[in-house]
């Protein structure tokens, strides 16, 4: 029997379900490995009954946790995909303001309306099998993802920076075209997508296990970027992990 | 030595790339940059370039590679890949050419690697003198700024003409093939060129305040030197970019990378750096080099000392790339030196180089990465997480083992994963191995069942030396699942007991639940012609134990052997080691009497992927048996 499939979503911008439902070919063989149950992107229906479950967006508020903690009970899997829910993605950014005024930016003279508290990854609430990082997610990479859980397999998850797939790829370093980069202290597993298009890495899929943020932020700095905006850049995607460290 | 003018180099180039059986690559811009890429045009080529992004390496040791494809679909089927179409590689610097003449020894020793070699012998290489020096180059220290060999054409820049070296028949058919108004180069033009030569060297901005020869030497005294790694690996990123624009490192990682059918796929092996965290995690958890001062300092040992003492040569060729592409500055081994150099000077260190070490490079047969297809016979669980599998080799053939080497075991999809054999090689037709379920290959070997496949690669490893154990008193001393390995030459002494004298057996668990092997053991202890004892760290309540109590070495004063006669033979957790080493050498067991075997993370399986490697040894090939005495100053041995 091919297992159960369900998507979820939380405080986020969908982006990362936009990548799963734009897999083209790739949807058909994979259709042909699991049953998607409930995906309110792509379909109607939805149900209860699921073994994977995949959820998209950081939790913001208390009435989030219990609808998560319903997901955990019901599915034996569940991997948390792209940034806002794997690592607390640009939610996280107004953590680092007053919450009120936060509010009254996004709702004006209704915030008294709205409940809301920092934003989270949803590990913060429930304890979470596998990660598909990025904003958006890699498609290649949540089929490597798909297809290690369906093969009973931990999926390999890179704990070595972009600046390994930067090299491979033999792109121009970033700091080489006068430009400021997060790659040496962020997850790999994109394939330097962004630098490959002559930019630079944001960091969007969270930092690695033991980054070297000091000396990071000294690179940043050395090469031109005021101590503030170093600070900037770290927040915009570490910015629930940095607190946390 | 030949003359060409620039534009007749122009058609040649052009002729070479309209030959549709050349796949013909050049020197590009990519950016302010230069990158090796596929050349469309003559005008493209730029031979002025400073320095490439990446080495030509890339041509012969790709990033990525397909190892196979194999397809589970009716029954098992694997494929190599297809060969590609000869290179003709266009503007080579001479420094990436002996990159190359390193990675020809490291990619032949013990074990040929055909997919390296088939690329590089259908190949041309056309090098060309630098013309324009790289801030971080230092080549000139490394003898491999300039070069006489290794080249099938060697060009070198005199204006509006080049000055070509022939340095093969390859070369020379080449030439012929495709270039017209080729001359013999006069006396004028030779004496030119090597000026040329010379003088873009005096250009170096990089200065060695010592002579790299000594560099060994240097290192020798250096492993522990007090907060020296630590100082210099600070600012260390752990990205990797040092090693991997390396054009003489060669580590990799194998990897399956199934389609979405689950059924087939590819393995796949991809670049590698020994500066990464995880390199050398093995499937326990346990990490050997797990900060980032040890793995720093292994990237410089491993270049400076380890492949010097097996090659003789220290592999690096002052390309400047790793100096280059370290953001924080701190990869540049000409800055590393010196400050050793002047750190050991001060402190009053005389440096002479020592004699050259000895070389012994012999190639015994391929590698082959494609594993045979094996049926698991009979799948017998021994504990909640350890089962004992017995495996039959689909094609009729015995694996042909020695006591105590390993296997490559494949679960399509999933990859391989090194397992020490458990079985006598006198136990004929199959093979066993004890699996503990720790990674992702062990967990799903327990899923199989008897009458499912398997991949097998091997034997691998160097195995006891039965023969110098013969007529000796063998004492046994095993913990936990270091009982497995033990056992392929325990039931081989057992099976020719006469070619040996007393036998010994110490094995210790931590709780009886966990003790591998029962019943075997059981009848073991009912011997009169072995002396088994065993013992448990603990007893919890519902379990039963009649015998001893405590760590393994509470055993040790419990048998009476003699120290000279003996030879321990050790299998264990790491931690195991330390402690029943002690109480040996206690015993007066000399340190060549004690025999051990180490592993380490095994991928390749002969000693290429670098995984393996503790200091200068790789386990995979020249353990995972080891005598104490000659590892005993390995500090990431034990």
């Amino acid at each position: 029997m091919k297992p159960k499939v369900a998507f979820f979503d939380f405080a986020g911008c969908e982006g990362d379900q936009l990548q799963i439902a734009n897999l083209e070919e790739d949807l058909l063989a994979l259709l042909g490995q699991v049953e998607v149950v409930t995906f309110r992107e792509v379909m109607k229906e939805q149900s209860d009954d699921y073994d994977i479950a995949f959820v998209e967006g950081s939790c913001t508020r208390l009435q989030d946790e219990d609808r998560l903690k319903q997901i955990r009970k019901n599915a034996k899997i569940v991997v948390a995909i792209g940034s806002c829910a794997a690592i607390g993605g640009i939610n996280s950014l107004r953590n680092y303001k007053d919450l009120d005024s936060v509010k009254k930016t996004v709702y004006g003279d209704n915030a008294r309306l709205f409940d809301s508290y920092a934003a989270r990854p949803i590990d913060a609430i429930i304890p979470v099998d596998a990660y598909v990082y990025g904003c958006p997610i890699d498609r290649e990479d949540f089929l490597h993802v798909v297809k290690s859980l369906l093969l009973g397999k931990k999926p390999e998850t890179p704990t070595y920076p972009v600046c390994v797939e930067c090299k491979k790829n033999e792109n121009v370093c970033a700091f080489e075209r006068g430009q400021f980069c997060v790659g040496p202290v962020t997850r790999a597993g994109c394939n330097s997508c962004c630098v490959n298009e002559g930019t630079i890495c944001w960091g969007c899929r969270g930092l690695i296990d033991n980054p070297n943020e000091n000396s990071e932020k000294e690179v940043l700095i050395k090469n031109g970027l005021t101590v503030d905006d170093a600070i900037s850049k770290f927040r915009l995607y570490f910015g629930w992990q940095e607190a946390k460290r | 030595m030949k003359i060409i003018s620039k534009s007749d180099f122009d058609d040649f180039v052009n002729n070479l790339i309209n030959d549709d059986s050349l796949n013909v690559i050049g020197v590009k811009a990519r950016g302010n940059k230069f990158a090796f890429s596929p050349l469309q045009t003559a005008e493209e080529l730029r031979l002025d370039y400073d320095v490439t992004l990446l080495p030509p390496k890339k041509y012969f040791f790709p990033q990525r590679e397909t190892l196979f494809t194999y397809d589970l679909a009716g029954g098992f089927s694997a494929k190599e890949p297809e060969e590609t179409k000869p290179m003709v590689i266009l503007g080579v610097h001479p420094y990436d050419i002996v990159a190359l003449l390193h990675m020809d020894e490291i990619f032949r020793e013990t074990k040929s690697d055909p997919y390296y070699f088939k690329k590089r012998e259908s190949s041309v290489i056309i090098g060309v003198n630098i013309q324009k020096l790289s801030k971080w180059n230092f080549s000139a220290f490394m003898g491999s700024s300039t070069l006489d060999y290794g080249y099938d054409l060697m060009l070198t820049d005199l204006g509006n003409r080049y000055i070509v070296n022939v340095g093969s028949q390859k070369g020379e058919e080449l030439l012929s093939k495709y270039a017209k108004n080729v001359t013999t180069a006069l006396a004028r033009d030779i004496q030119i060129a090597g000026q040329k030569k010379r003088e873009i060297m005096n250009l170096s901005q990089q200065n060695f305040d010592f002579s790299p020869e000594l560099i060994p030497e240097l290192l020798k005294d250096s492993y522990g030197r007090s907060g020296f790694w630590e100082k210099h690996s600070e600012k260390c990123l752990a990205c990797g970019s040092c090693v991997l624009v390396c054009p003489t490192c060669y580590c990799f990682d194998v990897k399956d990378n199934p389609d979405l059918t689950l059924e087939a796929g590819e393995r796949i092996r991809t670049w590698d750096g020994c500066l990464l965290e995880d390199f050398a995690k093995i499937a326990s958890g346990e990490n050997f080099r797990a900060t980032r001062p040890t793995r720093y300092r292994h990237r410089y040992f491993k270049k400076g000392k380890y492949l010097y003492d097996r090659f003789g040569f220290v592999s690096c060729v002052g390309c400047g790339r790793c100096s280059s592409n370290c953001l924080p500055n701190i990869a540049n081994p000409v800055d590393l030196f010196n400050d050793m150099y002047h750190e050991m000077q001060n402190s009053g260190s005389r440096i002479i180089a020592s004699a050259t070490p000895e070389i012994n490079i012999k190639t015994e047969e391929d590698i082959n990465f494609v594993p045979k297809l094996a049926t698991i016979v009979k799948k017998t669980p021994m504990t909640a997480i350890e089962t004992l599998f017995e495996i039959e080799l689909d094609d009729g053939t015995e694996l042909g083992h020695k006591p105590g080497q390993f296997v490559e075991v494949s679960a399509f999809g999933i990859g391989e994963a090194p397992i020490s054999l458990s079985s006598s090689p006198t136990k004929k037709k199959t093979f066993e191995i004890c699996v503990r379920k720790l990674g992702n290959v062990t967990t799903r070997l327990h899923k199989l069942n008897e009458g499912d496949k398997v991949g097998i690669r091997g034997p691998f490893g160097n195995g006891f030396d039965v023969e110098s154990l013969k007529n000796k008193d063998l004492l046994f001393i095993a913990g936990g699942l270091g009982i497995a390995p033990l056992r392929s030459l325990f039931n081989y002494v057992l099976d020719n007991r006469k070619d040996y004298d007393k036998v010994f057996l110490l094995y210790g668990c931590k709780e009886p639940k966990e003790m591998l092997f029962g019943e075997e053991i059981a009848a073991v202890a009912l011997r009169d012609d072995v002396e088994m004892k065993a013992t448990v760290n603990w007893c919890p309540e519902n379990e039963v134990w009649s015998g001893n109590i405590g760590v393994i070495t509470t055993l040790i004063p419990q048998v009476s052997f003699d120290p000279e006669t003996t030879l321990a033979i050790l299998c264990g957790p790491p931690v195991m080691y330390k402690f029943v080493i002690a109480d040996l050498k206690n015993k007066k067991v000399p340190d060549d009497h004690i025999i051990m075997s180490l592993e380490r993370r095994m991928k390749c399986g002969v000693g290429k992927c670098g995984h393996c490697q503790i200091n200068q040894i790789y386990v995979c090939k020249d353990g995972p048996v080891f005598n104490y005495a000659k590892i005993k100053g390995v500090p990431e041995a034990l």
